[in-house]
């Protein structure tokens, strides 16, 4: 998304003069990062596709108020992961088994057989891993180690301080470490 | 710098967030521990197994759901909206106001009998006694005397209706067009007089009918020009209430028939009975009615020619009454209801 500075602008200047192919183009550009911190955080399709609607929806509502000081991206961001914190907390969610639906796969070359088997299983036991996270800290390493924000934008985003987005981060990645350690080198 | 403390800062070593201070602080601590070296590897072997994972691709069609969700909804589906949602709380308030407002009308239409009935016997007896004092003497003559007697009438129907209560006179007044033959029938038991006083007061209540006949012919032309006539002719030929009806048979029937219409429906037929020699076709009718047993409840000369008869025919005798009329004349109906009532009022004007 860092790259992609000079397009938000301009597509942020379209919304809002009020061009009908903007909002399509937003969405186009967006849909996937949204929808992977959505099922990331959630653990369902469904719900994911669901919220990550809303998010556009929202954007599309609230275009106006967006003053432009952080990226559009950093702003998608935030109201995706407002959204999904606030429902992860409201107790209003459907009942799934967390990171079942969450597995991609991991990016590797072609590998044969048994190295097809032993991916597989570090697939499962990583997404598990990172949805057994708290949901503080999940966020926080779905936004930096997924989706590859900056320290500062997590901030923005979550609107913490840097400090506390540093210190989850790493209480994050220690909780990982230890759930990953068998499949350490 | 302990190991806890360069273990605390291995997350922003790998992120390359330390301040350049810390990060030297940071080097010079792993160069002296091997435990640290090590652990930071595994952080970074950690770290590096996360990123691997793959990027979420959103579901196909996500596009087109998110841009259907984002278009305005139109104004009737956020009134339906508005009005139904949410189901369980809005659906059964609005049931039960449909059940209200169902229950009140059926209430008020029931009570509206009951009310119209209260209204009648309070306002008969009254009528009677009030009846002289608040009408003007009738002018004997030409000239002003059909509007001086139009305003007494109006005085004296005002009269009858004062004594009602206010509602009961609008229900009175609405109700007069619905009235039927029974409730017409039992006027005259209470309404006729005994004394002088019924001779002003029964002509005066039996203009009540052709008023009501003019005011309702009023929309269409032909209803209009007939009832003015009818009314018109009336007026002329009642001078004052000794002058007697110029036809002997007639007058042995205008007694107890000029009652009866005091309070007679405005509903009726009326039209024009065109024939060659209106003396034969005005016999032929009175004969016409004998026969079917219908009353002749006055005759009246015509101002251009002919006359204005008006008869009470039975529902059950009117069909024959009407194929009759045929035979004596060319019957025009100006006015004839699609629903008749029990007793129907004709009222004939027979010209040439």
């Amino acid at each position: 998304m860092e790259g992609r500075t000079g397009d938000d602008a301009l597509l942020l200047d379209r919304l809002r003069r009020g061009d009908p192919r903007a909002f399509e183009d937003l969405v186009i550009a967006h849909q996937h990062r949204v929808f992977g911190v959505a099922l990331r955080m959630l653990g369902n399709r469904a719900e994911a596709e669901e919220l990550a609607q809303e998010v556009f929806l929202r954007v599309h509502r609230a275009i106006g108020e967006f003053r432009g000081e952080a990226k559009l991206s950093t702003w998608l961001y935030a109201i995706a992961s407002r959204l999904c914190l606030n429902r992860l907390t409201s107790g209003e969610r459907r009942s799934v088994r967390q990171g079942e639906e969450t597995l991609t796969r991991l990016v590797s070359c072609e590998v044969g057989p048994a190295e097809e088997m032993e991916r597989a299983e570090l697939e499962t036991a990583l997404h598990r891993a990172i949805a057994e996270l708290s949901e503080e800290r999940r966020i926080v390493v779905v936004l930096r180690d997924l989706e590859g924000l900056s320290y500062d934008e997590i901030a923005t985003a979550l609107e913490l301080e840097l400090g506390t987005v540093r210190s989850r981060l790493h209480r994050a990645r220690m909780d990982l470490r230890e759930k990953l350690e068998r499949f350490l080198p | 710098m302990t190991c806890h403390d360069a273990r605390e800062q291995f997350s922003a070593l790998v992120d390359d967030a330390l301040a350049p201070g810390e990060r030297a602080a940071l080097d010079a601590h792993l160069t002296t521990c091997a435990d640290c070296r090590r652990e930071l590897q595994r952080f970074r072997d950690t770290v590096a197994l996360v990123r691997a994972v793959g990027p979420v691709r959103a579901p196909a069609g996500f596009v087109d759901r998110a841009l259907e969700a984002a278009r305005p909804v139109p104004w009737y589906r956020r009134l339906v909206r508005g009005l139904f949602l949410p189901w369980p709380v809005k659906l059964p308030i609005e049931a039960a106001a449909i059940v209200l407002v169902a229950v009140g009308v059926a209430l008020v239409y029931r009570g509206a009998p009951e009310l119209r009935q209260a209204a009648r016997f309070d306002s008969v007896a009254p009528a009677v006694s009030r009846a002289p004092e608040s009408t003007a003497p009738p002018a004997p003559g030409p000239g002003p005397a059909p509007e001086r007697e139009t305003d007494a009438r109006r005085a004296q129907y005002r009269a009858r209706e004062l004594p009602r209560a206010p509602d009961q006179v609008q229900s009175s007044v609405k109700d007069q067009g619905v009235k039927g033959p029974a409730e017409m029938q039992d006027k005259p038991t209470v309404a006729t007089p005994p004394a002088p006083a019924a001779q002003q007061s029964a002509p005066l209540s039996r203009d009540a009918e052709p008023q009501k006949t003019l005011e309702r012919g009023e929309t269409k032309e032909p209803r209009a020009s007939v009832a003015e006539r009818e009314r018109g002719e009336y007026l002329r030929a009642q001078p004052a209430p000794a002058t007697p009806t110029p036809r002997p048979d007639q007058a042995k029937r205008s007694a107890p028939a000029v009652t009866g219409l005091a309070f007679a429906p405005p509903t009726g037929v009326s039209g024009r009975l065109a024939a060659s020699d209106p003396d034969l076709a005005v016999r032929g009718v009175s004969e016409l009615g004998a026969r079917l047993g219908a009353v002749e409840n006055r005759r009246v000369d015509a101002p251009g020619g002919g006359y204005i008869v008006e008869l009470t025919v039975s529902r059950e005798a009117y069909a024959e009454f009407v194929r009759e009329l045929a035979r004596l004349g060319r019957w025009q109906p100006s006015k004839e209801p699609s629903e008749l009532p029990a007793q129907v009022r004709v009222v004939l004007q027979i010209t040439r």
